[in-house]
């Protein structure tokens, strides 16, 4: 049984004021959560040192404007943080910051992560004209009563990792018919306890609810069965990659709101990249025409190639891409298919390595002649 | 030389042509290839799917047919598309690239900052309706092409990209040759020779340009105002929108940095973006000042600075295509926004970009003599 | 490898002390991570506090000093020689200017200590992420190229030459000794100039130190102060090219005469007997002053500020060399009639009014003038004019000598581009400084003295030669190595696109295109790190040593908290 908090007020309310509590007790210097940062309600992940601050704070809000992961990635990419800073993030973000720290990309020390059981988000081009606003008691309906909304990010939609794995203190939101009325946050470990301290509110023990969590994962099982088989009819072959990818712009924005991708220079913008005129006219003679600019479909191999190990399938890259590819299906299929050959997920553990950079002796005997 | 100068006293050739617009343009460059005076063409194609159109080097003749000048949406800035062919050389093939004029403005521009070497292309541009915003074709390919070609048949620009309803250089020629097709007689198209090289494509298939290009220019001219006045209407109304400091703070607070507009945009062509680089990469001690001196910042903080830093350094030579807008997860008329700037930056210098491509860069060439009107009077 | 950073505020006599409250600075910045040590002095750049500093800095093994003094101009130096002497790369130093820019500039005590706690905590700020930076040295040629063979170019060669310093001296025309050659005398002491050219031509001919090209053309100079490879061409039968290094170039390419013809209005090549100052000296140097007609002239005009409308600027020497033109006259045509036209005299200095008032007398005029046409009328010349009160005014007159401006010579803008040094007001060639620099150029390492720099007369060509001189001495000693600046832009291989932004705005020629890799280069010797390619470049691969965004942003961040 784990320690847990309990604080009279709907769940976003408890959170807030227990970062308020953490704010003003000085026992942290900042809080990393969801915002609303104007007047018109548009929301961003914001770094908050004051209390008062917090009232616009919304840290359950079902929207990922950036995986933050990244950013707390970008935080701390310089050397850790001196001052304790505490982050509300989702779990699929903090599995990604978790894959970045194995690559030297950041760093946990003095950082505290609150996470919930995840409801999933809803696309980026609903947040404009204020569209999630008005959804709003409907997705909270829906989660509450353990269902999965149809209008969320479709990797949302198919998620089975929506308990977090390392968080210091987890709500849990799904399926439970008295969020709005209570906070109750679980202490998973030390730190959370020592964090809590002086609070005012009830101390108890709980645990996640199992039952309904695993009644939950069929649902998003289903959901996400519906979604592979989509695109697996779709993907089929060099042909089938080349339709998928064919409306692609080669923007690489995908790559650039992928928590996971992290060079300085991407290798498909380096000019180990570029086509010589040679090339080009080599390439004309075989096969007669040639789009450019080249490399459409090899980026995003590419990319596959690079990244799958640790793809904790968020779906930043399906709300930004504007060729409207199901990008994140795609991903996430891939990923979860080399993550299965080494039963790893990304981000369970920070101690867990990187498979493709690991030497075993004994492995994949299966294969060997 | 490439130049724009008054197209009124241009001679040009009145070509007789399929009904078909498009079918003549590719029976025209079809002949020029067969002739030997192009070895490839840079044309948009439809891709395998049916579901996009992207641009395609065609050295095979037969490919051609299958060839879409001015095609419906514009996936990718066709200046990025020559660039991408010829930055690191002019190669042996001789190419031409049909594009929309501010493709050819974007490619000039391009020329003069090393990234293309046009030497062996032939640049042609034609009579631009505009293009469709992406996300009003992509959901349904086909009622998009059946839009779009209704609507530029009748030279109707309400449902294209909202910086093409107000683009008055839509005929703006800035290549080698242009196909214009406004007050052309049925069953035919002008062709305007606006350098040696066009002027030598004409002679080498026999063509004389001999005509006069007035009903050209005349219906042209009728455009150019009706949409300039649009144009003035309509970045009156934004600027008063995004006016001010807490405004554009405003207008830019759903932007996610994503930075998809820098990377479509054919004239942001740095190879790792400052915005991008170590110089924006700060300690969280930094971070953590900075979120102190306010209470609360957004996370990633500078937002409002890495647009106007992008706009500090390619104002003076973006064309307004749009491609940006079209890019924007998030609906924010960047493309509008940066055109209205563009027009007062370029308008500080009477630099229209891409325009000539032996005009140099106002802002990295040094005049003894500019901009008095700001300096301090007791020089 | 952990930073020990030592900080030291110097009481600077009374100067600092009694302005700002040094013991409040000391406290404010001793619990900054990093600061290993905090410490005041009394004077710091004097003998005992180099001795000072130099003992703490091994003492404390510290990593890197701040000191918090004057101005870096009086004393960075002397610190950065302190760390030196003292094990620690000099660059990792940084002096926070605590007395001209806060103790010198206000009364309030309590405003200067906070503005020096200021001023102290971004100085270290900013040095901890400095960089060792490591000086270079470069061979370099003590020879020089001196183009132009007039009285400026021999001069220079003739005192610069030395066994261990060889003078290359290209000169366009067929002989030695330029303009003043044509000069029976010189003002104002009227002294023969014939002699004294023949013998100065001749020493210079005898040295075997100086190396003489006549008839020849410089055609390309490249490279930089120290080293310059240099292309002259001949114009023999062969063509033949002559190829040579020098440290230093030297452009006394001299002066022209504004062609009269270009405005009509003094009939010059129309009429008979009007001629410009150069003709004339010709004609008075051959011992005869006459008429077309062989007859001597009875009345003269002299027309000064020939052209002074068309080029803008009065050239200084004309009015002085007309009163040396009425003693000519006055010497070799018994009451001859001379008026001097002017606009505007130009009599300067302290020798020359005796001069003036020696020339004038009897029939000598000098007159005011404006609107000035020179017409005929019946065989003689009429001068038409407006005098002072703006009345019209007709002078008759035998002979007009014009006075015409001085110009750049025509070769003087392709002279330019071969040496990279720009034209400036007048088309002259263009001085670094106006004041402070007016015989060096904005390369380094390229001079200019003479009427090539502006019009002059011959003693302020003389002291130009002298000044060019010793500038060649002093920095181009032989056997001396050329430590080439620092502190110098840098480009990124990975991150140049090549867009050549930065080589438009580079006023030294210190960037270069690599063809093959489409990318920019720094000449690591000639750049001077302006940072015009830093600020220019959009994606930040440029950048200054000494001065990284992060350096600057460190030092701000502090000093605006």
């Amino acid at each position: 049984m784990t320690k847990a908090l309990k604080i009279n007020k709907n769940s976003e309310q408890g959170i807030i004021e227990l970062l308020k509590f953490l704010l003003e007790s000085g026992k942290v210097k900042g809080v990393f959560t969801l915002k609303k940062i104007n007047k018109e309600g548009a929301i961003a992940y914001s770094l908050i040192t004051k209390s008062d601050e917090l009232k616009d704070a919304v840290p359950f809000y079902p929207l990922m404007p950036t995986n933050a992961g990244k950013l707390i990635s970008r935080f701390t990419l310089r050397g850790s943080t001196n001052d304790p800073v505490i982050a509300v993030v989702k779990p699929c973000e903090l599995r990604a910051f978790i894959e970045l720290v194995k690559r030297e990309q950041g760093s946990l020390d003095n950082i505290f992560f609150i996470s919930s059981t995840c409801g999933g988000v809803y696309p980026l081009k609903m947040a404009v004209d204020n569209t999630i606003e008005k959804n709003l008691s409907k997705y909270w309906d829906a989660v509450m009563k353990g269902e999965v909304p149809t209008d969320l990010r479709s990797a949302c939609k198919g998620c089975e990792e929506f308990i977090p794995y390392t968080a210091d203190m987890t709500v849990d939101l799904i399926a439970k018919n008295d969020v709005d009325k209570q906070c109750m946050i679980l202490l998973n470990n030390e730190k959370a306890e020592k964090l809590t301290e002086g609070i005012k509110g009830e101390f108890l023990t709980k645990e996640l609810d199992k039952g309904k969590l695993d009644k939950f994962r069929t649902k998003r099982e289903a959901e996400k069965k519906k979604l592979f088989d989509e695109i697996e009819a779709k993907m089929k072959g060099l042909d089938g990659l080349i339709d998928i990818f064919g409306k692609c712009l080669g923007c690489h924005g995908c790559s650039k709101v992928c928590p996971i991708c992290y060079c300085k220079l991407c290798e498909f913008e380096s000019p180990d990249s570029e086509y010589k005129p040679s090339r080009y006219e080599a390439d004309l003679e075989k096969r007669g025409g040639l789009r450019v600019p080249p490399g459409v479909t090899y980026f995003q191999i590419g990319r596959l190639d690079h990244i799958t190990i640790s793809c904790v399938g968020c779906g930043a890259c399906e709300d930004v891409c504007p060729a409207d590819i199901p990008i994140s299906i795609i991903f996430k299929k891939v990923g979860e298919s080399v993550q299965k050959l080494f039963d790893y997920v990304p981000g369970r553990d920070v101690e867990e390595e990187i498979p493709l950079l690991t030497f075993k002796k004994e492995e994949f005997s299966e294969f060997e002649d | 030389m490439i130049k724009s100068e008054d197209n009124s006293k241009n001679k040009c050739a009145i070509v007789s042509s399929k009904s078909d617009t498009k079918e003549s343009v590719i029976d025209f460059l079809k002949k020029a290839m067969d002739e030997g005076i192009f070895d490839a063409v840079l044309i948009p194609m439809m891709t395998p799917a049916g579901d996009s159109f992207a641009y395609v080097l065609i050295k095979d003749k037969t490919l051609l047919k299958d060839g879409a000048p001015l095609s419906p949406i514009m996936s990718v800035q066709g200046a990025k598309a020559v660039s991408s062919v010829t930055r690191l050389g002019k190669g042996k093939m001789k190419i031409a690239a049909v594009m929309r004029p501010c493709e050819i403005r974007a490619t000039v521009e391009l020329s003069k900052l090393g990234q293309t070497d046009l030497e062996n292309i032939t640049l042609i541009s034609m009579d631009c309706p505009g293009v469709l915003p992406l996300s009003d074709f992509l959901g349904d390919p086909k009622k998009g092409m059946k839009l779009f070609y209704d609507a530029a048949e009748k030279w109707d620009y309400k449902p294209m990209r909202p910086v093409c309803q107000i683009c008055d250089k839509s005929s703006m020629i800035a290549g080698d040759l242009h196909i214009g097709t406004l007050g052309a007689k049925k069953d035919t198209f002008f062709i305007i020779s606006n350098s040696q090289k066009g002027k030598n494509v004409l002679d080498k298939l026999g063509i004389d340009p001999k005509e006069s290009a007035d009903s050209w220019q005349a219906k042209v001219k009728t455009i150019t105002e009706e949409k300039h006045k649009k144009r003035e209407k309509n970045l009156k109304e934004l600027k008063s929108k995004i006016g001010g400091l807490d405004n554009l703070t405003d207008t830019f607070s759903q932007c996610i940095n994503c930075h998809n507009c820098m990377r479509v945009c054919p004239v942001c062509y740095c190879r790792l973006c400052y915005f991008d680089s170590d110089k924006v990469k700060h300690t969280s001690e930094d971070y953590l000042k900075i979120a102190e001196r306010k209470g609360s910042i957004r996370f990633l903080p500078d937002t409002t600075l890495f647009q106007m830093g992008r706009m500090l350094h390619m104002s003076i030579s973006c064309v307004s295509c749009g491609a940006c807008e079209d890019a924007c997860p998030v609906s924010i008329p960047v493309a509008q926004i940066f055109s209205m700037i563009a027009d007062e930056t370029q308008g500080l210098f009477d630099y229209v970009s891409g325009r000539d491509i032996e005009e140099p860069l106002p802002l990295i060439t040094y005049k003894e003599e500019e901009l008095n009107d700001v300096e301090d009077s007791n020089d | 490898m952990e930073k020990k950073i030592g900080v030291y505020v110097c009481e600077c006599g009374p100067n600092i002390a009694e302005k700002v409250d040094i013991d409040k600075v000391i406290n404010a910045v001793s619990s900054i991570d990093g600061v290993a040590v905090v410490e005041k002095f009394k004077l710091l750049c004097s003998g005992d506090g180099k001795k000072f500093l130099e003992d703490e800095i091994k003492k404390h093994n510290l990593t890197h000093l701040v000191v918090a003094a004057c101005s870096p101009k009086q004393h960075e130096q002397t610190f950065m020689e302190v760390c030196e002497n003292a094990g620690i790369n000099p660059y990792l130093f940084q002096l926070a200017n605590i007395r001209e820019q806060c103790a010198w500039i206000t009364e309030d005590k309590d405003e200067a200590t906070e503005k020096a706690i200021r001023l102290t905590k971004a100085a270290i700020g900013r040095v901890r992420y400095h960089s060792s930076l490591e000086k270079k040295e470069l061979e370099c040629t003590p020879n020089v190229l001196v183009i132009g063979g007039g009285v400026a170019g021999i001069e220079t060669s003739l005192q610069l030459a030395s066994p261990d310093r060889k003078i290359y001296l290209v000169e366009k025309s067929s002989s030695l000794g330029g303009l003043v050659t044509n000069f029976e005398k010189t003002f104002p002491n009227m002294s023969l100039t014939s002699d004294v050219m023949k013998q100065k031509i001749q020493s210079v001919n005898e040295n075997e130190n100086i190396k003489v090209f006549t008839d020849a053309e410089v055609e390309e100079v490249l490279g930089f102060f120290g080293n310059f490879e240099v292309k002259v061409k001949k114009r023999d039968e062969d063509k033949s090219s002559a190829e040579f290094n020098v440290g230093a170039v030297v452009l006394a390419t001299g002066s022209t005469l504004f062609d009269p013809k270009k405005t009509s209005q003094y009939g010059y090549g129309e009429l008979d007997n009007v001629v410009t100052a150069l003709e004339f000296e010709n004609m008075n140097s051959s011992g005869k002053i006459t008429l077309k007609n062989g007859k001597k002239p009875n009345s003269v005009a002299i027309i000064h500020c020939v052209g002074r409308d068309e080029t803008g600027y009065c050239s200084e020497v004309c009015c002085m060399y007309s009163l040396k033109f009425v003693r000519y006259l006055k010497d070799k045509i018994s009451n001859v009639k001379v008026s001097n036209f002017y606009s505007d005299l130009c009599i300067p200095g302290k020798t020359y009014q005796k001069f003036y008032d020696q020339t004038k007398g009897k029939h000598v005029d000098f007159i005011r003038s404006a609107d000035l046409k020179v017409t005929k009328k019946g065989d003689k010349l009429n001068i038409e004019y407006k005098d002072e009160n703006g009345s019209k005014k007709n002078l008759g007159a035998d002979m007009a000598i014009l006075a015409p401006a001085m110009e750049p010579t025509s070769d003087a803008s392709g002279l330019a581009e071969v040496a990279s040094i720009s034209i400036g007001d007048g088309g002259f060639f263009s001085e670094e400084h106006e004041k402070l620099g007016q015989i060096s150029t904005t390369t380094e390492g390229i001079y200019i003295a003479g009427c090539a720099q502006g019009p002059k007369n011959i003693s302020e060509t003389l002291v130009q030669a002298d000044a060019v001189t010793g500038k060649i001495l002093s920095s181009l000693i032989p056997g001396k190595k050329i430590e080439p600046e620092v502190k110098i832009s840098q480009i990124s291989e990975s991150f140049c696109i090549g867009c050549k932004k930065c080589i438009n705005v580079c006023s030294y020629g210190a960037i270069t295109f690599d063809e093959a890799k489409k990318i920019s280069v720094v000449n690591e010797a000639i750049c001077r790190g302006c940072g015009n390619c830093v600020a220019a470049c959009p994606s930040g691969a440029a950048t200054l040593k000494h001065f990284t965004f992060n350096q600057i942003y460190q030092e701000l961040m502090e000093a605006v908290q």
